[in-house]
């Protein structure tokens, strides 16, 4: 090309620019609607496996293991069905890891809800994770070796647990930490916790976990009715607590569940 | 203050009872119902699990009440100083019952039953086999026989109610066939192939 000069070279060098970056456009976007289009049928194709086998898949540990790995390593989730809500990381922004616990955080706060009433101690939620990934935790190692950084394998922390809960929140499961006196509490119920029942749950936290009238009426200091009808609430009305009527200090007494642990 | 944590225990024949058996509220029906269908799940699952242990057969309401009872040591605490009542146990029955894991034996009464840790489905496989195994095709067997063998089997000492209906299973597909005999029921067993 010759090199003009003047005015009306400068304009059609700029027209020439302009043109390659047309042509650049234009190819790029065809090399991206490919490979689009090549994606789109990959993930077709392994929907179509997935639903082949999905029986396969069900039953077979080692099958469903090396074809999740599979999956996760392009961001699919072929189980989760044929419509877009399979697309879990581009869904909810989740990482495999991130998702996984948030499914065992889940499945531990359902397993304990009848149990606890929906509210769990973020120590023993992080316990009874740990213990369902199979990393050894304090207790279970306090016999043996001390001292041992507890990073080692892959250990959950608390801050993992407050992110995966807050990927949960486009699930609309209302999944929540919420703080109690000096404790880090998880609630798995959309339900309000009064400003009484956050008062017992710090006192029996303090105590070991059974209270009864006539004490959260002294710790408080509230009139012993007040004690009475916020227990009964956590009692009847959340299931938050377990009644006694056996025990030797009052005549019933409230187990508060989400403070206690059974080995 | 440390979480209060409750501890597993093993009992002086062996069994592992849960840590949740050394919770006293564990012991009082909760009003509260997820609270109490969770209570019901866990008595009732102790309890099958117990009887599969010690091979016990038969529970009945007043079990709760008679520290002789071969029972005493789950439907009681004493670590704890809790028990279950008669009137709890004869709910738990009904909860069992009520889901194919126990019938009550005698009939038409409410205070005890035949514990199903083993369906009578299963019973009927176990009795077929032993019957093949110990060389009993096509000879006439009593209950006592079955019940009483002279090598222990998972049979010894099975209830005769529940033999029964294992039995009866087995006649459907012609594997065995009552005979009414003299002195106590009879059977005899046929490899049904």
């Amino acid at each position: 090309m010759r090199r003009g000069v003047g005015l009306a070279a400068f304009e059609r060098h700029k027209a020439d620019i302009q043109s390659y970056a047309t042509l650049s456009d234009s190819l790029s976007r065809q090399s991206l609607d490919t490979l689009q289009s090549q994606l789109s049928q990959f993930r077709a194709k392994l929907k179509e496996f997935a639903a082949l086998h999905r029986e396969e898949i069900r039953k077979n540990p080692e099958f469903r293991a090396s074809f999740q790995q599979m999956c996760t390593n392009i961001g699919v989730d072929p189980l989760a069905g044929p419509q877009k809500g399979g697309w879990w990381a581009e869904l909810l922004g989740m990482g495999d890891w991130q998702y996984e616990l948030g499914v065992q955080i889940v499945d531990i706060c359902v397993g304990k809800r009848e149990q606890n009433g929906g509210m769990i101690e973020m120590d023993e939620l992080i316990r009874l994770l740990s213990q369902l990934r199979g990393i050894p935790t304090a207790d279970s190692d306090s016999s043996g070796s001390t001292g041992k950084a507890p990073q080692d394998v892959g250990a959950i922390t608390e801050d993992d647990v407050l992110r995966s809960i807050k990927t949960l929140k486009p699930l609309g499961a209302g999944y929540e930490v919420v703080n109690i006196g000096s404790r880090r509490m998880v609630r798995s119920v959309v339900k309000e916790l009064d400003m009484d029942q956050a008062t017992i749950l710090d006192i029996a936290a303090s105590i070991g976990g059974k209270v009864w009238p006539d004490l959260v009426a002294g710790a408080a200091n509230w009139p012993v009715e007040r004690a009475v009808a916020a227990l009964d609430n956590m009692l009847l009305r959340d299931g938050l607590c377990w009644m006694d009527d056996q025990d030797e200090d009052a005549p019933v007494v409230y187990w508060v569940m989400s403070v206690l642990q059974f080995e | 203050m440390e979480r209060r944590r409750f501890e597993t225990h093993v009992t002086s024949t062996g069994f592992k009872l849960p840590s949740i058996h050394e919770f006293p509220a564990l012991f009082c029906f909760q009003p509260f119902s997820s609270a109490r269908s969770n209570q019901e799940d866990i008595w009732t699952r102790l309890i099958l699990s117990y009887a599969r242990h010690r091979r016990l057969f038969t529970l009945c309401a007043d079990d709760a009440e008679k520290p002789s009872s071969d029972w005493h040591e789950v439907l009681s605490n004493e670590r704890i100083k809790r028990k279950l009542t008669g009137q709890q146990v004869t709910t738990l029955l009904q909860t069992l019952v009520s889901r194919n894991q126990a019938a009550y034996e005698p009939p038409k009464q409410l205070s005890s039953v035949i514990l199903y840790w083993r369906k009578p489905e299963e019973w009927a496989e176990v009795l077929h086999s032993w019957a093949v195994a110990t060389g009993q095709l096509n000879t006439i067997m009593t209950f006592y026989e079955i019940q009483n063998p002279a090598i222990e089997s998972d049979l010894t000492d099975i209830p005769s109610g529940l033999l029964r209906r294992a039995i009866t299973i087995l006649t459907k597909t012609q594997r065995a066939q009552f005979i009414e005999g003299g002195d106590g029921d009879g059977v005899r067993f046929f490899s049904g192939n």
